[in-house]
């Protein structure tokens, strides 16, 4: 099922939660309504943990994350990094990366498996993220835009990607990710779907502006309710096209 | 969010209150004082800023009122027609049209008036053009009267008008009056429209909404059309005529062949033949309603046939969609029953799948589509190698979607802790550090200690390495390591403790006893040290040392004194100048004003004494307390009270 959820107001959920089929981080707010959220659906089954980085709420967009390891940018203080690690399990491995480009969420997208990365990445990092991550790593591109993980959301059963990218870059990536592929929006038509979206293998919390259709879209493609990833072309496919054009 | 809304326009007064609006307006922000013997070109300006202004004031009212009602050309054509139908075209345009001229008209009298003051020659003349000015135009306005309360009452209806947008997804119901439209649609959505059992009970379009397939349908509900010539038609059944002309929807042609509206079938199929040009190119669904009361098999055989004949060409296809769009050739006749809700989902659902292919083809045939086809699209991997990756979903939410369990849920949620302690909640972090002992969870640790972060310092062994000590410890204790060799005091020494410590007592005794008296602790006056004689000595210095029992016999001639010159040279020793560093001059403070210039202690006593008569002989005098007495010499001094004052001279003489 996915879940529509407000940050502070903000529909960006993506930018102040992480999630991954092993914990989930939630940044700390000025209330509790944005974290119990994520604990009523999840706390049953994995830890949810309130994580901030360098003392700022966009963890999201910060650090990277699946269900073996953590990857989180220089300007973690050492703090919470030492609050990750007491919060998380023992097999989950925190890492800290010296990375140029730091907001690690934004240029790197991965499930459990397989990452994407910017193609500007460093090559430490690189190495860093396939030994902690345990993932095959692919420098690539999303519909022309080197913010991969900005315009990717992820999980090992799909994944939703930039609107604009074309027929070919979706079946090329899909054949890297080894997962169904598709192009949507989230947040009544945002093309930063990673920022409007958190998903892992059973459950997705996106933005509150997001549409019933998008909604359709996205747990059809994750795979979260009966539907098979092809509905989209089969039977949603009128609605698809009505709404969107 | 919605294209049309006419809900914004603001109102329009009544002719009388627009010109009371408008000349109080003139009569707030204009100057209002004016006097004859001001300047001519004075007065004249003052004139013509009030009918300038209350010009300007008519223009911008009329003008805004022209303005927010809707054009008839520029809305969509549904709206035109449905404006044209309930207010009539023609008067609606010659409204606003009257309103543009008289706007002109008050435009050239301000212009006319304007040009007259120029030429006024006394405030009287000037004041009468005033009132003339303003007189014709308050005269415009009121023509215009019965035109503001026209468009006033427009404006009341046009902002009640349901919103229907005409470009979305829509579902109109339309038949005989009293054939069950709005019950259905009080069925399928929540428009809640009133039902009753007589003729025209909807006098105009409602709107509801509905989902279906992940999209929102809007439903329009029509007033009963009669079966009779188009120029017959009144307003009302005209709204349901306009909705079915302009609206690109799905049409559900409702039929009561129990015949309780008190019209025949026969009737109401000859209605549907004849608005049938409005269903052209439209999904069209022939509803068979009140199925409860009486199904068409129980019908007597003449209108059994016409029904049955009603179907077959229903199913045959129609002539009406002549372009050959197949989808629409055939019209599904379709039974429902609002009483019992029997068919009235299938309906909808009909209703709504046929609108829907409706749209998709045409916007396939458009080329709408291509710039969406890619989000159409869903890419399946080809596998690239061996691997297997699975899902990774914990047994227990399996568990949970098996049992198909929403709502069991023990925990107590963040939320609720929040709310139920108020202000004095604060967010614990390290709640859930499992790894943790319950006691030691909460531990402070702080991110700096004494300037060094704490985290360098961190050594996972840190406990071995502390038992490894602590064993060596006691290995060095065992050995007697620690153990402190006893010292022997003989005579001599504890002597030289025992004076030691009488030194010190003392010590402390005088520390104590010089802190007593010095009693003052505020910092002392350069002054009162200036003023102090000189009092040390050889002499004193002499008889001091002797009353300690310091033998001073041969002092007679020793001199005490540092030996250095006695005359004071006052200049400083010639220095060579500095090159490199620039010297700076030290402040010193001033020494006090009744010392300054004076040459000795003698001089500076008499001074002072001198001083204190001069005082002392005015304060006896004025009978003054002090020489701060506040005294006033002269009360009246002639030279500020006396003469003629000229421009500005009250205060400052």
């Amino acid at each position: 099922m996915a879940v529509r959820v407000q940050f502070e107001n903000n529909n960006e959920v993506g930018v102040f939660s992480k999630l991954t089929n092993s914990y989930c981080l939630v940044a700390i707010g000025g209330s509790e309504n944005f974290y119990s959220v994520f604990e009523a659906e999840l706390a049953d089954t994995v830890p949810v943990v309130h994580v901030s980085v360098a003392g700022c709420r966009i963890i999201g967009r910060m650090m990277v994350a699946n269900k073996n390891g953590l990857l989180v940018p220089s300007s973690t203080t050492d703090t919470e990094l030492q609050h990750i690690r007491n919060s998380l399990p023992d097999n989950v491995k925190v890492q800290r990366v010296e990375e140029r480009l730091s907001a690690l969420g934004n240029v790197i997208a991965c499930n459990d498996y397989v990452a994407l990365v910017h193609p500007d990445l460093d090559k430490d990092t690189e190495e860093i993220l396939a030994d902690t991550l345990d993932v095959e790593v692919f420098r690539q591109t999303v519909a022309g835009n080197v913010l991969v993980g900005s315009y990717t959301a992820l999980s090992n059963r799909g994944g939703l990607v930039h609107p604009k990218t074309t027929i070919q870059d979706q079946d090329e990536l899909s054949s890297l990710l080894q997962v169904p592929l598709v192009a949507g929006t989230v947040n009544r038509g945002s093309d930063v779907v990673a920022a409007g979206l958190v998903v892992n293998d059973w459950s997705a919390f996106c933005g509150m502006d997001t549409t019933s259709t998008e909604i359709s879209v996205i747990e059809s493609v994750f795979k979260l309710n009966e539907a098979k990833p092809s509905a989209i072309t089969s039977t949603m496919r009128a609605s698809l096209i009505d709404s969107m054009s | 969010m919605s294209l049309y809304n006419f809900k914004k326009i603001a109102v329009v007064p009544t002719a009388k209150d627009f010109i009371d609006i408008i000349l109080s307006k003139t009569q707030r922000k204009t100057p209002t004082v004016v006097h004859k013997h001001y300047k001519i070109t004075r007065i004249r300006a003052f004139y013509m800023r009030k009918v300038k202004f209350t010009q300007q004031n008519f223009h911008d009212r009329l003008s805004r009122i022209i303005q927010e009602f809707p054009k008839l050309d520029d809305v969509h054509p549904f709206y035109a027609d449905l404006m044209n139908v309930l207010y009539d075209k023609d008067h609606y345009k010659l409204g606003l049209g009257q309103l543009n001229t008289a706007r002109h008209l008050i435009d050239n009298v301000a212009k006319d008036y304007v040009r007259l003051l120029k030429f006024g020659d006394s405030l009287y003349r000037c004041k009468q053009l005033k009132r003339a000015a303003l007189g014709r135009m308050a005269t415009i306005m009121k023509r215009q009267a019965a035109n503001l309360t026209y468009l006033e009452q427009v404006r009341q209806h046009l902002s009640r008008l349901p919103s229907i947008d005409p470009y979305t997804r829509t579902i109109i119901i339309c038949g005989f009056p009293n054939v069950g439209k709005s019950s259905f649609i009080n069925k399928i959505t929540r428009a809640d429209v009133e039902v009753q059992p007589y003729a025209f009970t909807t006098k105009s379009l409602y709107v509801g909404h509905t989902d279906y397939k992940y999209l929102r349908w809007q439903v329009i509900d029509t007033p009963g059309i009669l079966d009779h010539p188009l120029e017959e038609r009144n307003v009302i059944e005209m709204q349901a005529v306009t909705a079915l002309a302009h609206l690109r929807a799905a049409v559900l042609y409702f039929i009561d062949p129990s015949e309780q509206c008190g019209h025949s079938i026969e009737e109401q199929i000859s209605l549907f033949e004849s608005i049938k040009p409005l269903f052209s190119n439209k999904p069209l669904i022939v509803v068979l309603n009140k199925m409860d009361v009486l199904k068409p098999e129980e019908l007597p055989e003449p209108k059994r046939a016409l029904i049955e004949e009603l179907v077959a060409t229903c199913a045959k296809g129609n002539i009406v969609n002549a372009d050959g769009n197949s989808e629409l050739r055939t019209v599904p006749v379709m039974r429902t029953s609002t009483l019992t809700e029997e068919g009235v989902q299938e309906v909808k659902i009909e209703a709504c799948e046929r609108l829907l292919g409706h749209r998709v083809t045409e916007k396939m045939r458009t080329k709408k589509v291509d710039g969406i086809l890619n989000r159409l699209h869903v890419a399946v991997p080809s596998p690239r190698d061996n691997k297997n990756r699975p899902p990774v979903i914990p047994p227990q939410v399996l568990a949970k979607k098996e049992k198909m369990d929403t709502e069991s849920r023990k925990r107590k949620l963040e939320r609720e802790i929040e709310i139920e302690q108020g202000d004095d909640y604060v967010l614990d972090l390290q709640k859930n550090y499992s790894e943790i002992a319950e006691e030691e969870r909460h531990d402070p640790i702080p991110e700096f200690w004494e300037g060094h972060n704490i985290a360098d310092y961190i050594d996972p062994d840190i406990f071995d390495k502390l038992a490894e000590l602590e064993k060596e410890e006691e290995l060095r204790e065992a050995g007697g390591m620690y153990a402190v060799p006893k010292i022997e005091l003989d005579e001599t020494m504890r002597e030289i403790r025992d004076l030691a410590r009488q030194i010190r007592n003392k010590k402390a005794a005088l520390k104590d006893e010089s802190r007593l008296v010095k009693q003052s602790t505020k910092p002392v006056m350069p002054r009162t040290s200036r003023a102090r004689e000189r009092d040390r000595s050889a002499s004193k210095l002499r008889s001091q040392m002797e009353q300690l029992g310091v033998d001073m016999a041969d002092t007679e001639e020793a001199h005490f004194v540092k030996s250095r010159s006695r005359s004071r040279s006052l200049s400083a020793p010639a220095k060579r100048a500095r090159l490199e560093s620039q010297s700076r001059t030290r402040s010193v403070s001033r020494p006090a004003r009744d010392e300054q210039g004076v040459k000795d202690v003698a001089m500076q006593r008499r001074a002072k004494k001198m001083a204190h008569l001069a005082i002392s002989k005015k304060t006896k005098k004025m009978g003054l307390k002090g020489e701060a007495d506040r005294f006033i010499g002269t009360k009246m001094p002639k030279h500020l009270f006396a003469g003629k004052r000229g421009v500005g001279k009250t205060d400052r003489r």
